[in-house]
């Protein structure tokens, strides 16, 4: 009988102690399951926020392989350039190449005055590491300049500008192509904010234009946020009293506008306004850079470079080496 | 006694069964455990992945943000620049630091002929995003040229070149800092490969020089490495028969040899070499450009713009608005 209720007294404090022990590992485990599922949730979280910082990583390398000039979201600005050779030539593209190079989202149309494509120029966009189109047209004979003319006799660029007008028109697309047209000359001189503000023009954007028409500077002149006038010394009643550096054209309006372009005959200073009475009135201009009030771009003029010595040696039949370009 | 038995029965039976869970719970718990040691690891593993990419991300982001002028190991260009104002001022400067701005390691010692240094630059200078140092010193009212005298008639920026000389001699070590020393023109045009070519001047080193002299270019001739005359058509028996813009030095040579300045009272054309008469003899010249046969920078000069509708206004009291900076 001892025995037996020493058995049961085993028995039952074993039972009670097993069951403890059970209840107590059924607890905790719901613990440990618990805790498990929290670290389960703690590697779910870290494992995305993993896949975030990849993601983000991956964006920025390939930031900074994208050339710093492209960017999706932003309008293109399509610089219509005529140029034509001559010695300074090569030295203009050169630092002109230096300026577009900081703009983003940049589209050189340079048209040459020639009948076919000069090797300097070809060869100079082909390592100038711009977005470019390469036109030529000649203009006509007898709308060339002369070497003795003033170089306002006769309107210059018109014949290349309309090219690149004409190549916008047959390769962009009406509603779906986002861009500014800016007819640019390649001895102007531009500051870099220029392009910044004429990138978002809707319809025709102005701006100051220094070192131009006999002054300091022509400006338009804004009040209320709207053009009003010219202030320019000649002929300020012309229907735009603008220099060709002076504005800039949505890309849909010239789209939508395939009649609108430069006439070769025209009044002395009114081939801006050729071009603008077709697009724009005065009352709908944008006026840009500060009300009109600050000068980011300048209409420098290069200097002709004496060859006279260079012509002695071409009549003494030693002309430099032609193999050398400049 | 059946009672005990089955109660006995029960015990035992309760007994092994909770052994035996009990003991399924230890393995099994050692699994859990186990399985929980290994998201552990895991996690710990994921955490470290994460801070890695961290790391990398930062390190791509300062890398993003890291001006692409500044290289520790490159020698540093030194380019000292004479100015003085005028109305194409504000542009040349413009289009030279959309120039300079590509150039890694490029410090601009801008030299003033002035008084005392003018708004205009200073404000420039202050927003050009590049390495720089303003400095400015008058030409003697007796070597200034006259409105009407032809551009060579005295020589120019030479008190401002030697000025900053100076200052590269009075702030840099001899021993110690890496450099090459160009005396660049504001009106001059510059390509790129140039200042790559210049960079790792030993000593002077010589290049071709567009568009002057009278002539398409201007260059040493080069025979088996090294320079043994000047192809140029005035004076070629002078020592250094090369324009400004056709040679660097070596910072070095500079603060070597103190002595060593450009001369204000020098024959027409000599300027050149009586800087370079104290530092090297045409032997040691170190031919770059190919052996001198591509040109890389122009002496281009730009157009005094005509100011007479200007002149008009400022004689009729109404000058344009002097607060528009041009």
């Amino acid at each position: 009988m001892v025995r037996l209720l020493s058995l049961k007294k085993l028995l039952l404090v074993y039972f009670v102690m097993s069951t403890g022990a059970l209840l107590w590992l059924i607890l905790n485990f719901g613990l440990f399951c618990h805790a498990s599922s929290k670290e389960e949730e703690t590697l779910l979280t870290k494992t995305k926020e993993l896949r975030h910082w990849e993601e983000r990583l991956r964006r920025r390398e390939r930031d900074l392989q994208k050339k710093p000039q492209e960017d999706a979201s932003l309008p293109t600005i399509y610089a219509i350039m005529p140029t034509h050779t001559r010695h300074v030539q090569k030295a203009e593209l050169t630092r002109l190449a230096q300026t577009f190079l900081h703009v983003k989202n940049f589209h050189w149309i340079l048209v040459e005055d020639s009948d076919s494509q000069t090797d300097l120029v070809t060869r100079f966009l082909a390592t100038c590491g711009i977005k470019h189109t390469h036109l030529n047209i000649k203009t006509p004979e007898n709308y060339q300049l002369k070497e003795t003319d003033p170089n306002w006799l006769k309107p210059r660029g018109v014949e290349q500008r309309n090219a690149g007008l004409q190549w916008l028109r047959e390769n962009l697309d009406v509603g779906r192509d986002k861009g500014v047209v800016y007819f640019a000359d390649d001895d102007n001189t531009y500051s870099l904010q220029l392009f910044d503000e004429m990138r978002h023009t809707r319809g025709v954007s102005v701006w100051p234009v220094g070192l131009v028409g006999g002054m300091r500077f022509e400006r338009p002149v804004v009040e209320h946020g709207k053009v009003v006038r010219w202030y320019t010394y000649w002929r300020p009643e012309r229907p735009f009293a603008i220099d060709m550096a002076g504005f800039a054209v949505n890309l849909q309006l010239i789209l939508q506008k395939p009649q609108a372009k430069f006439e070769l005959r025209v009044r002395r200073g009114y081939l801006e306004s050729s071009l603008l009475e077709h697009l724009v009135t005065m009352e709908e201009l944008e006026p840009l850079a500060d009300n009109c009030t600050k000068v980011l771009v300048w209409h420098t003029r290069t200097e002709k470079p004496k060859m006279k010595q260079e012509n002695y040696l071409i009549q003494a039949g030693r002309p430099s080496d032609p193999r050398i370009e400049v």
